[in-house]
Order: C-alpha cells, then structure tokens, then sequence
C-alpha cells in the first residue's frame, strides 16, 4: 500500500529530515511511527500528503509513484488519504456535519451521498447528537473526533495520523486510538505519527522508529522504545492485564503519571 | 471535476457575510479609487468635448478676386460641393456682404481708403468636417484662376489642438496612475482577507480540493467586491457629471460649459468603472489566492 525506497528529503536550510529511508507498510495494518521530536515522522507524514517532494529514492501509494505525480493529480490521490492532526485542522464557521459533508462536497458527491453518509460515520464516532454544533463547542476529543470522521467519511485507503492526541487527555487520548483501531478494522491502512509512549506500548501494533531521518527499528507488535519508561512498562502491563490480547478495546487504568512523552534520543 | 454554482454563491454569501468588515474595507477601497479613476476619465472626455466644441465653425475662406468672372466663382463652387472634407453646401458672400464685414472687422479704415463694394473680393465660405483639413483647401485652391487666397485660422487651431492634447494626456495619464493605484490598494485589501484565510485554505487542500473548486468562490468573492465598489464610484461619476454640468450650464461660454456631456458619454464612462472595479476585483481574488494553493 505505501513503499518508500531509499528516500532522502533535505530542507532548504540544511536539515536532512529523512535519510536514505525505505519502509514497506501493507494493506489493512496499523503502523505507529515514533522518534524524537525533528526525527522525520512529519516529514514522512508531509511526503506521503505530496505536500513535499523528496530529494531523491521513490515513494509508491497505491501502486502510484506519488513522486512523479502532476501536479494537477495531487488533490485526487489525498481523496484516497484521510488526515487527522494534532490541531484538529477543523472549520471554524461550519457546523460538526457540514465539516465532515465538507470532505464529500470537496470530491463532488452529490447531496445525497452526504446525507446517507455522515450520519453513519457521526455515529461511528459517537457524535450524532452534536451534529449541529460549531466546533468551538465541542472538547478537543470531540474535535479530534470530527476531523476522524471527516478523513474517513470518504472511506480512504489510507489514513494518516500526525500527533493525533498530542492535545488530548490520556482517557480521550485512548478513545481517540480505539476510533481508529476501529477504522483499520475496516481494511484502511492507518499510519499514526506519535510520541505517546503509553498508548504505542498498549496497542501493541508495528512500530516504526525514525532517528535523525533514518528508520532505526521496524517491530512486529512492538513498543515503543526498547527500554520503555518504568511507568510506560507499568502502565502496559496493567492494560494487559485487562484487556484481551488483539486490538484494544477497555479503558486504560488511572495510573499516576500514567501518560508519558517522548523520551528523548535514546536510540540516537 | 466541474465546481457547482451552489456551491459557489452558497460559499459566496455566507463568506462575505462572515467576513463582513473586511468586504466593506475591500468595497470602500474600490470605491474610493474608481471614484477617482472615473472622475479622471470623464474630465478627460469633457476636454475632448471642449476641442470639439471650440473647432466647430471654425472656417476656411476661399477669397476670390473682386474681378474674378461668374464662370471662375462657380468653378470654385462646384469643385466645393464635391469635397468630402467640408460640410455641405459650403456658402457664398458676395460683394456687398463682405464689403458690410470688412467695415465691421477693419472699421472706418476701410471705408476712408476709398474701396468700393464692386473692389471688395467676394468669398466661398466651408466648415470643415475635421479642422486640420482646411489645409487640404487652401492647397487645393491656392492658385486657382479667379482665386485671390485661402485662408483659415491655422495657428489658432494648432495651439487649441495642442492644449487640448495636453490636457487630455494628463487626464489620461492622472486616470492611469489612480488605476495601478487603486489596483494594488484592492490587490492588498483582498490579499489580507486571505490571509486571515489561509488555515480555510489549507484544509481545503488537505480534503483533496482542486485549485478552481478553492479559488471560484474566493474570485466570486471578490467579484461581488469589485462590483458594488464600482457600482458606488459610477454613482459618484455621475454625480460628478450632474454637478459640473449644472455650473456649465448656468455659466455659457466658460470651459464647463465647453465640457458638458452627453449622458451616453458618462454611460460609457460608468460602464468603463463598473467593468475596471469586476476585472480588479476578479482578477486580484485569483492572484491573492494564486500563493495559498501551492501546498
């Protein structure tokens, strides 16, 4: 579904943000990405939106070489990618339906379409009631959920996550992670850029590690560091012990400082 | 993918609304300025009027000699009537007439140097249809048996051309400079609404947005700006005409007088503001938004 071969991405200042990186994500998986803050996970995120071009090496999405792609093509490929952000990146003067509606008016879909469709995906993220809001009245998980709704209310094959609970709560932060658990659950390749040491280690899915540009860890159910935090190690094992193995789907006990943030260049 | 027109005077209205102070700032900009593009535009019609006004009647005199023979004036008069360049029927004065005109000009000069009316040289008088063609006449008919001379006001009409020229160059160009002005004064106007827009923009693109489905209603936006701007600077230009053609009128023979126009010309003028203000208008929405698309 994503191939990335050898690619290099420098800024115009001199900051090498991927170095030589190849990575291979299938169909259907769930994938966490995770390094130190300027380790490449946005740049990544940005190269596979084509909002950057690399230096060199190919990118595949889809089965399309998204680095030769006109310019003029770009705007279909992203309607193949849902996007969720840590700052919700929702429309302020647009009420809870009409953003979610928005990503189908966007492609085209006549009326119909959004009427049958967004009350579905509403209810998938537990907002029918607030349909009519206005997003400033909605919390940030509510937020976070809307911008959910609206990257897969089109039903993309591929949704990308970049600090999607950076601003979040650990308990929303976790319901925000079950939400799209539920979504990969429906074939959609779900790439989440995090540094939630916490809910990676609960999750349990294929952790990526990026240093300085290069991908330094590729794990199969992994964690996310090597030697994770005493409190990240406790915290996992308690949600262990309460949920089954396979995708999450209980709350995360209330453990003292239960939520914890990168750890720095461990493996630099 | 074509946009739909729903989608366009939904996003349209709801987004001058919303952003309502910055639509009467972009509106009051292009009103100020057109105001004074079409102010300009009109003075420089009104000079042109004015040339219009001061060459009519201007004439060309083909003087014959007071011996000249009936034969010689006809000839002069037929070959008249055929000229495509002089308004028809060019006239003829004769004897007596010019004899009665030559006293009034000259006074008792004339008389007390003992010249009859039989002496004085009678004359065809033309209008030229353009002033500069009394050249034509006087070469055509200088030397002509029966013909003393041909004469017009050349130096007057050349110095009334020039300072017409002039005047009207400087409307034009007070008109051209007030045009990039204005232009760029709504450029900068709608660049900033834009920009208070840009995070809209961003997540348009994000969703897969085309460039055209961003940029129709930002330039329908700014259409509707430069339309009521405009449409407020022709309601200014026409003002502007009422009041300097009432003063003409009341003061005959004073250049405002010379000015007035016709209301077909302050139509056209107006016309000119209205489409200058939806060109702007337009066209600087989709130049504004030209550097938010390139994500």
């Amino acid at each position: 579904m994503i191939r990335f071969q050898n690619v290099t991405k420098t800024y115009k200042n001199g900051t090498v943000a991927l170095r030589d990186a190849s990575l291979e994500i299938e169909k259907g998986e769930f994938v966490f990405l995770v390094g130190a803050s300027g380790s490449g996970k946005t740049t990544l995120i940005r190269l596979l939106l084509r909002e950057e071009l690399p230096d060199s090496g190919r990118i595949w999405e889809a089965g399309r070489d998204i680095v030769h792609l006109p310019k003029w093509r770009v705007p279909y490929l992203r309607r193949n990618i849902g996007c969720v952000f840590q700052d919700f990146r929702l429309l302020p003067t647009k009420t809870v339906f009409e953003n979610v509606a928005f990503a189908l008016e966007v492609i085209g879909r006549p009326k119909h379409v959004a009427t049958n469709q967004v009350p579905q995906v509403l209810e998938l993220v537990g907002l029918t009631k607030k349909r009519d809001n206005l997003p400033h009245e909605l919390s940030g998980g509510e937020q976070q959920r809307v911008a959910v709704a609206r990257a897969f209310v089109n039903r993309p094959l591929i949704l990308l996550a970049d600090e999607p609970t950076g601003n979040l709560d650990p308990a929303t932060s976790q319901g925000i992670m079950q939400l799209l658990d539920r979504i990969n659950r429906t074939g959609t390749t779900v790439v989440v850029a995090t540094h939630d040491e916490v809910l990676v280690n609960w999750m349990r899915r294929r952790v990526v590690e990026l240093d300085h540009g290069a991908v330094v860890r590729d794990q199969a159910r992994g964690v996310y560091g090597i030697e994770s935090s005493p409190a990240a190690t406790a915290v996992a094992a308690a949600v262990a012990a309460v949920t089954t193995p396979g995708p999450p789907s209980g709350r995360v006990p209330a453990v003292a400082g239960g939520r914890h943030r990168a750890r720095g260049q461990e493996h630099g | 993918m074509p946009v739909s027109t729903e989608y366009v005077a939904r996003e349209t209205a709801s987004n001058l609304w919303r952003n309502r102070l910055m639509t009467i700032a972009a509106v009051l900009t292009v009103a100020v300025s057109l105001s004074l593009v079409g102010a300009a535009l009109l003075l420089k019609q009104g000079a042109a009027r004015a040339e219009a006004e001061w060459q009519r009647g201007t004439q060309v005199m083909v003087w014959m000699t007071a011996k000249a023979t009936p034969n010689e004036v006809s000839a002069v008069g037929r070959q008249l009537s055929v000229l495509s360049y002089v308004d028809q029927p060019c006239v003829f004065r004769g004897h007596a007439y010019d004899f009665q005109e030559a006293k009034k000009l000259v006074g008792v000069v004339y008389t007390e140097s003992g010249v009859t009316p039989a002496e004085t040289p009678t004359s065809w008088r033309c209008t030229p249809v353009h002033p500069a063609d009394s050249t034509s006449v006087i070469k055509k008919f200088e030397g002509q048996a029966g013909v003393l001379s041909v004469t017009a006001p050349l130096s007057q009409i050349r110095t009334e051309q020039r300072v017409i020229n002039v005047l009207q160059w400087v409307f034009l160009l007070v008109a051209l400079v007030l045009l990039v002005s204005a232009a760029v004064l709504i450029l900068n106007t709608i660049r900033m609404a834009i920009f208070a827009r840009r995070r809209e923009v961003s997540v348009m693109k994000l969703v897969g947005a085309t460039n055209w489905f961003i940029r129709l209603p930002f330039m329908s936006e700014g259409m509707v700006q430069g339309l009521l701007g405009s449409g407020v600077a022709a309601g200014v230009v026409y003002a502007l005409h009422v009041v300097l053609d009432r003063i003409g009128s009341s003061t005959s023979g004073s250049v405002l007088a010379q000015m007035r126009m016709t209301g077909w010309e302050v139509f056209v003028t107006d016309v000119v503001v209205v489409v200058i203000g939806v060109l702007i208008g337009t066209g600087g929405s989709a130049i504004a938004i030209s550097r938010f698309l390139d994500v």
